[in-house]
């Protein structure tokens, strides 16, 4: 096991150092791509074999230590987008020195997304060797591990509200911005014919939305009507029990994804339609980096992130009086989109390749993880925290979400797409953009202002 | 040997550009004057269907093929003014709309005023749409598809633009929202309806990607519709007034822009996705046009012209019907109001679906709605931008909630691709609810309708 991981580490040096190496074409390969790596293996094997037997006799420590530098060199150097990563370490000098809220806020989130996507690249990577079942439920718990780990931050500090808004900003930037961009320019690159994807996991993730929508909209109303029994007593209790309802369905869901996955999905295109389904067929790839390496660079990413979410939850009021913009803002529009960049790319990348079943998994699939698993999940968190975190968001973003997934559903149910659906969708997500710009949230904790009623 | 002739004489008025006009012109007068000439029938013509205006064109040149006079001439003046004036049985309410004036200064009686405006206006609206189709024929279809998607509603919209003027905000929201739900499901209703009760053996189908992508459409400019309201009635704006109104502004800048990318989708696919004919016209090369292009622009001029003169008497007029026949403003601006205006349409919708052109109806009754959802109200903001006028996107709650649920229902009714005379009920029977709600719908912030109660 341990010259194949020399070999690899050693072709990744090499093709480390390459310059025409594209961001793309790396997020390619750490998300999917057989072909290369059978190729880059074969290649390697018998080039090193010569060097192989006279590195083996090595000595162990030597060869502990290098393992270390190349497992660095692996994960950290060779993604472009890492390029971000000192702008961490950044937030947390500026933090220290000038406590200027605004820069900090900016650095951090810009430190997190390299980290972010390189914590999906990790996921995956322990994903090959546990199997289909238990890569899928990594994947569908890692998946939005970033915005889990800044909304249990959040819940910390007490910013409630915060927590609501970026999980809905992530579901609706995903469902609006990212579905958008995935059509929209893969009908670019395809004009002359529609491209199709697969209605039925389309149709269940959608119900699975409209489901969360349900959970959401109840408590929403109770609090609007005023006819709670116990006036905020009765919705948290109910909000709690919607949540491991939720809960329950999700997990249901991966249970039929799993046991359903060769019969009910079958994909149009050439690859498997979720990213579990790339867990299967990923026997022919070689991973990259070992199991224990993979949990290794898991646990460090997670820690990273922590800290980094920290400052960047710490300084959220302060951006925002810093840059005039009301927190609703920064939380549901500015947080998602940043923190998403990577996925938003890997989506528009796999559009462009025809291979819409995947953009879709990545897109509607992460907005089903975050509504479905995400939300609840927050609110059964900060029970045990003993914050008291609903699923009351408020009507306006609750109209807000009913409306997206009404619209993304409808959408989605021919199972079709061309650009002129995805220019809507991107449309629509400006639309909503706008209407958060100017709307004030009442019951932030941010603003002192007293609520009209 | 008459179809042989016909189709002779047919074929020599495809290959001349205007052929021969006075046998046209005495035939029309002939037809005009014979009784089982439905109005349907010429709606037929304008609206465009070619198999129609062959078959009719035989039964005239038959009688008329003596006569035939194959100069290259223009209509003269009177000539014009009978194809266009004469030719159509509803024009006979044409005369309303100078008795409309003529009553407006003499009793100043604001109901009788507001009715016979109302009745005066509706043939013009038909011959306005007429003049446009004849227009369309000499443009090609790129220009006639615009020219379609903008005067298509051009009554609707010269209403309110004098409304605006008036800064009668809410008049003009509810008359377009009006207009969209006697759309969606008065006229596609009675479609549905009568298609069906003609044709009852088998289920008519249309086509599920037009009407897919229109409801698309209309489910955005709801979105556009939504957030406006609900900021302002959750009262969490940011500069209490002003950002609604920006936020509107913004919004209406984005749907014209989804709008004019739809135009341009439309005619790029059209081949493709449109198998049938939609209302946009692609193809009049097999009809002859029937008056020359400065006729049909000259026309359209004096139509919108003579339109914009009792729209002005209309809309000065509701106010004072309102209390006149003691009906809420809301419920003649969403309901009286565009059920007569769009009486031609209607005619045309139920006329098609008898047919058996669905898709031809389903274009005139969706294909409506979503112009006036995404380029007549955004439209109008613009216009009342320009204006100074503070006419934004919150068509307040009630009538946000109506138009949201109304279009998730026609949208999940469309979108199986088939009707029937069910269906067709179930459409007009939700129309009478809206309208009945509507009846009992006081308008906040209604000049007319003050509450007892103090407004929020």
């Amino acid at each position: 096991m341990d010259y194949k991981l020399q070999v690899r580490v050693q072709s990744h040096l090499e093709m480390g150092s390459l310059d025409d190496r594209s961001m793309g074409d790396l997020d390619d390969e750490c998300l999917y791509s057989a072909e290369m790596d059978a190729q880059k293996t074969q290649s390697t094997d018998s080039n090193e074999q010569v060097s192989l037997s006279s590195s083996l006799p090595v000595a162990g420590n030597k060869m502990i230590r290098n393992g270390v530098y190349k497992s660095i060199k692996t994960v950290v150097f060779s993604n472009k987008l890492n390029l971000l990563m000192p702008f961490g370490p950044l937030a947390i000098l500026v933090h220290k020195m000038t406590a200027h809220n605004g820069w900090v806020f900016f650095l951090s989130l810009l430190g997190i997304t390299p980290l972010a996507e390189r914590l999906g690249y990790a996921t995956e990577q322990l994903a090959f060797y546990t199997g289909p079942t238990v890569g899928g439920l990594l994947n569908a718990t890692f998946g939005n591990a970033t915005e889990l780990i800044i909304s249990i931050y959040a819940l910390k500090s007490g910013m409630i509200r915060v927590v609501q808004l970026s999980l809905l900003g992530s579901i609706l930037s995903n469902m609006l911005l990212v579905l958008g961009c995935a059509f929209f320019c893969g009908g670019l690159v395809y004009p002359g014919k529609e491209q199709a994807f697969s209605k039925a996991t389309a149709v269940v993730n959608s119900g699975l939305l409209l489901m969360a929508v349900m959970g959401l909209l109840f408590p929403a109303v109770l609090y609007y009507t005023h006819t709670e029994r116990h006036a905020g007593k009765s919705e948290l209790a109910l909000s709690r029990f919607s949540s491991c309802i939720m809960l329950l369905a999700y997990a249901a869901y991966l249970v039929f994804q799993l046991k359903s996955q060769k019969d009910l999905y079958v994909p149009i295109g050439e690859e498997g339609s979720q990213n579990e389904q790339n867990a299967n067929d990923d026997d022919d790839e070689a991973p990259e980096i070992s199991k224990w390496e993979s949990i290794i660079w898991l646990a460090i990413m997670t820690a990273w992130i922590s800290i980094l979410s920290d400052y960047l939850v710490d300084a959220m009021q302060g951006a925002s009086e810093a840059w005039g913009v009301p927190i609703s803002f920064i939380s549901v529009i500015l947080l998602p989109i940043i923190g998403n960049a990577a996925e938003h790319a890997s989506a528009i990348m796999f559009a462009m390749k025809n291979k819409l079943d995947i953009s879709l998994g990545v897109a509607i699939g992460s907005s089903t993880q975050i509504s479905m698993f995400g939300i609840p999940f927050c609110v059964v968190i900060g029970w045990m925290m003993g914050q008291e975190m609903d699923l009351n968001f408020q009507l306006f973003e609750t109209a807000t979400l009913f409306i997206t997934v009404i619209v993304v559903a409808f959408f989605l149910q021919e199972g079709t797409s061309n650009y002129f659906k995805g220019l809507m969708l991107i449309l629509c997500y400006l639309i909503v953009a706008a209407s958060f710009f100017v709307h004030e949230d009442t019951s932030s904790s941010g603003e002192s202002k007293q609520p009209k009623t | 040997m008459d179809d042989q002739k016909s189709n002779h004489h047919n074929n020599k008025s495809i290959d001349l550009d205007d052929s021969p006009p006075f046998v046209r012109i005495h035939s029309h007068a002939e037809i005009g004057s014979s009784e089982e000439r439905a109005v349907l029938e010429l709606e037929d013509e304008r609206l465009n269907s070619c198999d129609s205006i062959t078959r009719k064109k035989h039964p005239f040149k038959e009688t008329s093929s003596s006569d035939i006079c194959h100069m290259k001439c223009k209509n003269s003046l009177w000539n014009s003014i009978k194809i266009v004036i004469f030719s159509s049985k509803l024009n006979i309410l044409m005369v309303f709309g100078p008795a409309a004036i003529i009553v407006h200064k003499t009793t100043g009686y604001h109901g009788m005023v507001f009715l016979l405006s109302l009745l005066g206006i509706i043939p013009l609206a038909e011959r306005l749409g007429y003049a446009t189709e004849q227009l369309a024929s000499f443009t090609g279809p790129t220009v006639g598809g615009l020219l379609n998607a903008t005067f298509g509603n051009a009554t609707e919209l010269i209403i309110s633009i004098f409304a605006l003027r008036n800064g009668m905000i809410r008049v003009v929201q509810q008359s377009l929202l009006g207009s969209i739900l006697s759309n969606m499901l008065l006229v596609l209703g009675c479609a549905f309806f009568s298609g069906g009760l003609v044709i009852m053996k088998r289920e008519q189908v249309f086509n599920k990607a037009a009407a897919g992508v229109n409801s698309g459409l209309l489910l955005m400019s709801v979105m556009g519709l939504l957030f406006p309201a609900v900021l302002h009635s959750t009262r969490t704006e940011l500069h209490f007034g002003k950002s609604e109104l920006a936020l509107s502004r913004f919004s209406s800048c984005v749907m014209l822009f989804a709008y004019a990318a739809f135009l341009y989708f439309q005619l790029r696919s059209s081949k493709k996705l449109y198998d049938m004919e939609s209302k946009t016209e692609t193809s009049d090369d097999d009809e002859a046009p029937e008056i020359s292009m400065w006729e049909a622009i000259v026309w359209l001029s004096i139509l919108t012209t003579w339109i914009a003169v009792l729209s002005e008497y209309l809309v000065d007029a509701i106010e004072g019907a309102s209390t006149a026949l003691k009906i809420p403003v809301a419920f003649i601006s969403v309901v009286l109001l565009p059920i007569v205006g769009n009486a031609a349409e209607h005619a045309g919708a139920i006329m098609f679906a008898m047919k058996d052109k669905l898709d031809i109806s389903l274009g005139v009754a969706i294909g409506s709605s979503t112009q006036i959802a995404m380029f007549g109200i955004p439209f109008c903001v613009i216009i009342a931008w320009i204006m100074g006028q503070p006419m934004d996107l919150n068509f307040q709650l009630f009538e946000t909630a109506t138009l949201f649920l109304t279009v998730i229902v026609v949208a999940f009714m469309l979108q199986e691709g088939t009707s029937n005379y069910f269906k067709g009920l179930m459409l007009i029977l939700c129309y009478l609810i809206v309208a009945a709600s509507f009846f009992v719908h006081v308008d906040l912030d209604s000049v007319v309708d003050k509450p007892h109660k103090n407004g929020e």
